[in-house]
């Protein structure tokens, strides 16, 4: 008995101690700073941040939406085994990635949002999707949580700051894609051209910025089309295109068996058009070389990535770092690569770049650092092509190289 | 004048994808009395056997055929374990089960094989004549043979042989059917059977176009189905005459027709049909039913 008492008495002490301590600790802290520490925001503590992500890992989208995933969780894993991030309040932080599928449905992807947020991530990061973004964007802004670096190209997601300041794009977006194969074209005089569009925001955005680029120029549209994704063929929009015999098509098709389609309809009916690929259907692999893309004058696409996969690039180092890394962290949850793998490993370092830059453990001081980063050279971006996040109406990354494929894989324009 | 017949070439080529899938769903529905989504979900898993087993090296008519073996296994045992309960029931509530199969076998390819669309080689090679300046590929014209052929083939089952003329009497009345002696619990497992062929084949002359994939006939389905019923539920030509009209109609419609354009081309079928229907509610080539009292 004696002796319990006497442990109950030293532990009195002990605590009295620890509330003198903690009572000097909190006036000293006061003391220091002018107003106070802000208030830590959800999902962060001294030692880890919690990130969460919701893309499509089922369905139709499955490969680009796991490769949104694999590359970030790629390279949040690795950094976190080599001892985690540094932050600019002094802190280094493991950080956690909570994935979630939403199979390309926004209806889904809205609830995987409000679950990720019940379970307290600090931030939404790198979601691929325009549909699934926009039904997310109007919460994200209600309830002041970032919803950064997506993996899309719409303009939406920047363009508008005043409504939507939580809301921040990573890609270039489809205007300046078709804007870019425009400016080309425009350069060579007198040209037509046939576009064929998906019937929704991503085919209007390219074409708007590839029509923009050919104003007052001698580049004719002699043709147009449209088409729904769910479409099974495009065959006959091709053949529609293809009687006007134009010298070039745009075709603003997302989905990869219909963008083969096309590739193998049109030299099936004689017509040889130069082509314009979007950046997420030219990949050699899967789209330009099952449809036989060598048998045009030329097939041209965007690029911004080096890719990992191609000998090219075999030596370089950035690739031999995300290869090995890949193979240990992302390759479970994409077994087929596709640029999005490549661009999410980007955007894990774009996003170290913000954890550098924040001075205090708040979504405010993330978002003011994640738009303070200039000129910065991510990881597996084309030389030149570099990350800058000053203007916020803008995607992170601007810049897109135009590229031409050479029978194998993409090399710079003849 | 060629654009016009390069249009309905196209057109056909097209009708030729949904009226593969559309002649599985008639035979299911004479041998069994049945519309039968899982039809959509057991192509789409025989066809990725086809793919498995090309991938492994084996070629590719070799490959095929053992899909046509598994289809039919599948076929003739997903009617015995899982639909036969049903069938003695509502045959909406059967409708009701094939429509969950359709959604689980879509889960059991996408659960082996990914949802990553693959490249599946065309039995007919890429070529493509030119016909007086009209564009024909041999992937179409073999697909339209094929279609052909097996509607000729159904009609024999169906029209000549003994089998054919048990399953339709099942079909049409099981009670009586197995009073008079006939083994309804095999010929309903023969049936599915060889539907889930018939989906196969759909499945492998459409997959180098479609790519394989688990989703890859959602929407044909759809299509298939319109054209099942336009043609006549019951009709093998019926269906495979409605699902080209359905192609062909599509296209010209799209092309000439301002105010259609592609946006609202796929309606135009589809309205023809709701009129076909109004008038004749048993389809182009159905025949009549007929309750004695």
């Amino acid at each position: 008995m004696m002796n319990l008492r006497n442990a109950s008495r030293i532990g009195g002490v002990v605590a009295t101690g620890a509330i003198a301590a903690l009572l000097i600790t909190g006036c000293t802290r006061e003391g220091d700073g002018d107003a106070g520490p802000a208030e830590a925001s959800p999902g962060i503590t001294d030692t880890t941040l919690s990130l969460g992500i919701s893309s499509p890992l089922s369905g139709p989208t499955a490969g680009p939406g796991s490769c949104t995933v694999a590359g970030l969780y790629t390279y949040l894993e690795a950094g976190n085994a080599a001892g985690g991030f540094e932050f600019g309040d002094g802190n280094t932080r493991t950080v956690e990635l909570t994935y979630l599928d939403d199979v390309y449905d926004p209806a889904k992807a809205v609830s995987n949002f409000r679950q990720l947020v019940d379970d307290g991530i600090f931030a939404y990061v790198g979601a691929l999707g325009t549909p699934t973004n926009a039904a997310i964007l109007p919460i994200a802004n209600e309830d002041e949580i970032p919803q950064v670096l997506l993996v899309t190209g719409a303009t939406m997601f920047s363009s508008d700051q005043e409504t939507n300041p939580w809301t921040f794009g990573l890609l270039p977006t489809y205007y300046s894609e078709g804007f870019a194969f425009g400016e080309l074209l425009a350069e060579r005089g007198e040209v037509t051209v046939a576009v064929l569009s998906q019937n929704d925001d991503y085919g209007d955005d390219y074409v708007a910025g590839f029509e923009a680029a050919i104003e007052g120029t001698d580049v004719e549209v002699v043709a147009s089309a449209t088409y729904e994704p769910t479409d099974p063929t495009l065959d006959g929009q091709v053949t529609e295109l293809a009687a006007s015999g134009a010298d070039a098509l745009l075709s603003a098709v997302s989905v990869t068996p219909l963008q083969v389609g096309v590739l193998t309809k049109a030299q099936s009916l004689g017509w040889l058009p130069e082509i314009f690929l979007p950046s997420n259907t030219s990949t050699p692999a899967t789209v330009v070389i099952p449809g036989n893309g060598a048998a045009y004058p030329a097939v041209y696409t965007t690029s911004l990535s080096k890719v990992p996969v191609s000998p090219t690039f075999a030596e370089d180092e950035d690739v031999i770092a995300f290869n090995e890394a890949f193979a240990e962290y992302g390759a479970e949850i994409a077994p087929t690569y596709t640029p999005h793998c490549a661009w999410s490993y980007a955007e894990g370092a774009i996003l170290e770049q913000a954890f550098l830059g924040m001075t205090e453990p708040t979504r405010d001081s993330f978002m003011e650092a994640l738009h303070s980063i200039e000129d910065f050279q991510a990881p597996l971006l084309l030389d030149g092509i570099t990350v800058n996040t000053t203007d916020p109406t803008l995607p992170a990354i601007q810049g897109l190289n135009l590229v031409q494929f050479n029978g194998t894989g993409y090399g710079p324009v003849q | 004048m060629e654009y016009f017949i390069q249009l309905v070439i196209e057109g056909l080529a097209t009708g030729s994808i949904y009226g593969a899938l559309a002649l599985a769903i008639v035979l299911v529905n004479r041998a069994t009395g049945l519309i039968n989504f899982a039809q959509g979900g057991m192509a789409v898993l025989s066809t990725f056997v086809a793919y498995a087993l090309f991938d492994a090296g084996a070629p590719l008519a070799l490959a095929i055929l053992g899909a046509i073996v598994f289809a039919f296994a599948l076929g003739a045992v997903l009617e015995r374990v899982i639909v036969r309960p049903f069938e003695r029931g509502d045959p909406d509530t059967a409708v009701v089960v094939t429509i969950g199969l359709f959604v689980l076998l879509g889960g059991v390819a996408a659960f082996f094989f990914g949802y990553e669309p693959r490249q599946f080689p065309s039995f007919f090679g890429l070529e493509t004549l030119n016909i007086a300046g009209v564009f024909v590929s041999l992937r179409s014209i073999g697909t339209i043979v094929v279609l052909a052929l097996v509607v000729v083939l159904l009609q024999v089952l169906f029209r000549g042989t003994k089998l054919g003329l048990a399953m339709r009497a099942v079909a049409d009345n099981p009670v009586s059917a197995s009073l008079s002696g006939l083994p309804v619990s095999w010929l309903l497992m023969i049936g599915w059977g060889l539907a889930s062929v018939l989906g196969v084949i759909a499945g492998v002359l459409v997959a180098p176009q479609l790519f394989v994939s688990p989703g890859m006939l959602d929407f044909v389905l759809v299509y298939a189905l319109a054209a099942a019923i336009l043609g006549g539920l019951d009709s093998p030509q019926g269906a495979v005459i409605a699902a080209w009209f359905i192609g062909v109609i599509e296209n010209l419609a799209g092309a000439y027709i301002d105010i259609v354009g592609n946006d609202l081309k796929i309606a135009v079928p589809f309205v023809v049909m709701i009129i076909i229907l109004i008038v004749r509610p048993q389809g182009l080539f159905g025949r009549k039913v007929v309750v004695r009292v």
